[in-house]
């Protein structure tokens, strides 16, 4: 019941369905029993009329009730929807059942006119009349009988409503299921949505009634806009603001460096210029975190993925060359992605980057490009530690690190590419370079493909 | 060498200034580009560094100032705007150079060097990336310490090729285009050999291979 209780007060569909048809119910009902009713009175006083006819015709005709004994029994096999007339008082109870062609036991005090009585232990309507011999007769009929006949008419009567209830139940709750599909069609829209889809919803196929939900909700998904807005131009803000101070810190660390020092003096320079390092590119990541979570997405144009990783190695070499890293491209193939470069360089390095400050010294970074069902595929894989089935999720959270590793990463790549990626509409899978050791982290990327434009020969992209 | 330095962040200023000093640049710094458009009528410079996010007249209208009036002085400009948007307003406004705070001076002074070196007439004809350099016209080649050593033809088209922009990846086709003219039936191996007849000369470290992609020279120091 409180199932019931509950649907009713939250469900405007399941109260209005519930309500009609409930309506309809009872209106149905009333109207059945009054008319069930009326058609059964109606059924009587027509027998009773027939009672009046008969006995009228029997005083007419001057007929004389037959007498029982000499009468030979017609068979006529509705005895039961027989009218029989006997002179009252004539020939009292005779030893015949009415049912076998014999008289009814009529007291002969009987006033005239119509009445109900028992007589051979079943119940009759009887008519007495005196006709204008002077004779009384009585016509009778078995009331179970006329019971059964008015019953029957006024059930006809009352069987439309017993089909049709149903009908306009079933047309009731559809009408219903109809005028509110435009409603259930919003709502999953706007569940379906991704948290960065704030475009208004559509009110135009809307019924008036709720068009001010959407005209609210619509207002409410702008404020919403504008409040992620702020919050990300707050982020890129913030950072571009940090650029100057830390610029300025940086040249005086570096003029510093030419000074006159001790060697003392000189090594705590470096640490402090490492940490400012760290600053610098930690403002970095969050600029391009800031862009790569923008809604404005980017130009897209055709991109060889080997002219990207060329790009990337080309910055990343000196790290890599620090770490005696051995960093390359395997397989000959390209493939070209539909993304703006900026997009891609972004993913790539951030990958890239990630692998080559993971990988302990002296270890292997393969990177690789591959066409596959629909997908250009990008792999890149080291063999550092890998990153634990259990951490997986969490890897792409913001300023996420590995545990255990004394890496000054910025803890932004993966939540870059992560960005990016859904944006562009990629896919992101970790694995273990070697899943036997559960060893070195392997990050493919999945970039919807575009078709015509795949080429087995990249672009030429350094001109001379 | 006389540099206009405008820039509104007193640190900023204050420390390339410095550095421009110690680089025996003689230096003016302003923190307007009104004061900036001023000094230029007044002075004559070889160079300005031009920040973006100045108060009241902005960087870009500053440029567009300066090249309105067809003052060809080679500018540089030194901001902490990254979008491609601005980037692209600067350069095609006509900034020789784009380069983003924060950076080192290093940097900074070895592309003021390139822009004075572009602006003033046919480059030195010495290329190099700090571990070798080549004379374009005697076609040597030297490295740290050592005497110069003659190389080939085909030697001295491949190492130019990759020191004409020291830290980029060239492919094998590339570096192919590069050494060998149209028609020229190429052996399968005729760059690696080039590279290895390179390295015996001038040391195995110079030429790095990169797995998969193709060769480069380090950007340096």
């Amino acid at each position: 019941m409180d199932g019931l209780k509950g649907r009713l007060n939250t469900s405007v569909q399941f109260k209005l369905s519930f309500t009609l048809s409930l309506v309809i119910l009872m209106t149905a009902v009333v109207a059945g029993v009054f008319s069930f009713l009326s058609a059964f009175d109606e059924a009587h006083e027509l027998q009773d009329d027939v009672l009046r006819q008969v006995a009228q015709l029997v005083d007419r005709q001057r007929l004389s009730p037959p007498s029982p004994a000499t009468e030979p029994r017609l068979d006529s096999g509705s005895e039961e929807s027989r009218v029989i007339v006997q002179r009252l008082g004539a020939g009292t109870a005779s030893s015949l059942g009415v049912d076998a062609g014999g008289t009814l036991a009529l007291p002969t005090t009987l006033a005239d006119g119509l009445q109900t009585l028992d007589a051979n232990g079943e119940t009759f309507r009887v008519l007495v009349r005196t006709t204008a011999s002077g004779e009384r007769i009585a016509a009778a009929q078995e009331s179970g009988f006329r019971n059964e006949i008015a019953r029957n008419g006024a059930l006809r009567t009352v069987m439309p409503f017993l089909v049709l209830v149903p009908i306009l139940l079933l047309i009731v709750a559809d009408l219903v299921r109809k005028m509110f599909r435009p409603i259930a069609t919003l709502s999953k829209e706007i569940d379906q949505r991704d948290e960065r889809e704030l475009h208004p919803i559509q009110d135009r196929d809307l019924p008036t009634e709720v068009r001010p939900f959407a005209v609210a909700i619509n207002r409410l998904l702008a404020r919403v806009l504008q409040a992620m807005e702020s919050q990300r131009r707050f982020v890129a803000d913030a950072a571009h603001e940090l650029r100057s101070p830390l610029t300025a810190l940086s040249l005086q660390a570096e003029r510093l460096a030419g000074a006159e020092m001790s060697e003392t003096a000189r090594e705590r320079l470096l640490l402090l210029r490492q940490g400012i390092e760290r600053g610098r590119n930690l403002l970095d990541q969050l600029l391009a975190l800031a862009k790569a979570q923008s809604v404005a997405d980017p130009p897209r144009t055709p991109v060889s993925v080997q002219y990207i990783y060329r790009r990337v190695l080309e910055d990343i070499m000196p790290l890599a060359d620090a770490k005696r890293i051995d960093i390359g491209v395997e397989g000959p193939q390209d493939t070209q992605v539909w993304v703006s470069e900026l997009d891609m360089i972004a993913i790539v390095k951030n990958l890239i980057d990630n692998a080559v400050r993971y990988t302990p010294a002296g270890g292997r970074v393969d990177l690789s490009v591959t066409a596959a069902e629909g997908f250009t595929v990008l792999n890149v894989r080291d063999n550092g530690p890998g990153i634990p089935l259990a951490e997986r999720e969490r890897v792409f959270a913001s300023f996420y690190r590995a545990l255990g590793t004394d890496q000054i990463g910025s803890g932004l790549g993966l939540s870059i590419v992560q960005a990016i990626a859904d944006r562009i509409g990629a896919q992101i899978r970790l694995d273990f370079t070697d899943a036997a050791t559960q060893n070195g982290l392997s990050v493919t990327v999945l970039i919807p493909a575009i078709g015509p434009l795949h080429s087995p020969v990249g672009r030429e992209a350094i001109k001379p | 060498m006389r540099v206009l330095l405008v820039e509104d962040d007193p640190m900023i200023g204050e420390a390339i200034q410095e550095a421009l000093k110690d680089a025996s640049y003689a230096t003016d710094w302003v923190k307007s580009g009104q004061l900036a458009l001023t000094a230029l009528r007044c002075q004559r410079y070889d160079l300005v560094l031009l920040d973006l996010g100045l108060p009241g007249k902005d960087g870009l209208d500053v440029l567009a100032c300066i090249r309105g009036e067809d003052n060809p002085i080679p500018l540089l400009i030194v901001t902490a705007r990254d979008g491609l948007d601005d980037r692209l307003r600067g350069l095609d406004g006509g900034a020789d150079d784009y380069v983003l705070k924060p950076f080192e001076m290093a940097e900074l002074l070895a592309r003021i060097r390139a822009v004075l070196r572009r602006k003033g007439g046919p480059a030195a004809p010495i290329l190099g990336n700090g571990v070798v350099s080549l004379d374009l016209v005697t076609k040597e080649a030297s490295t740290d310490g050592r005497a110069p050593v003659q190389l080939s033809n085909r030697e001295f088209s491949l190492l130019r090729a990759l020191l004409v922009r020291p830290g980029a990846i060239l492919s094998r086709s590339e570096l192919e285009d590069r050494v060998y003219g149209w028609g020229y039936e190429v052996e399968s191996n005729a760059v690696e050999f080039l590279i290895h007849a390179l390295r015996r000369k001038l040391g195995s470290e110079i030429i790095k291979n990169v797995r998969g992609i193709g060769w480069m020279v380090s950007k340096g120091v």
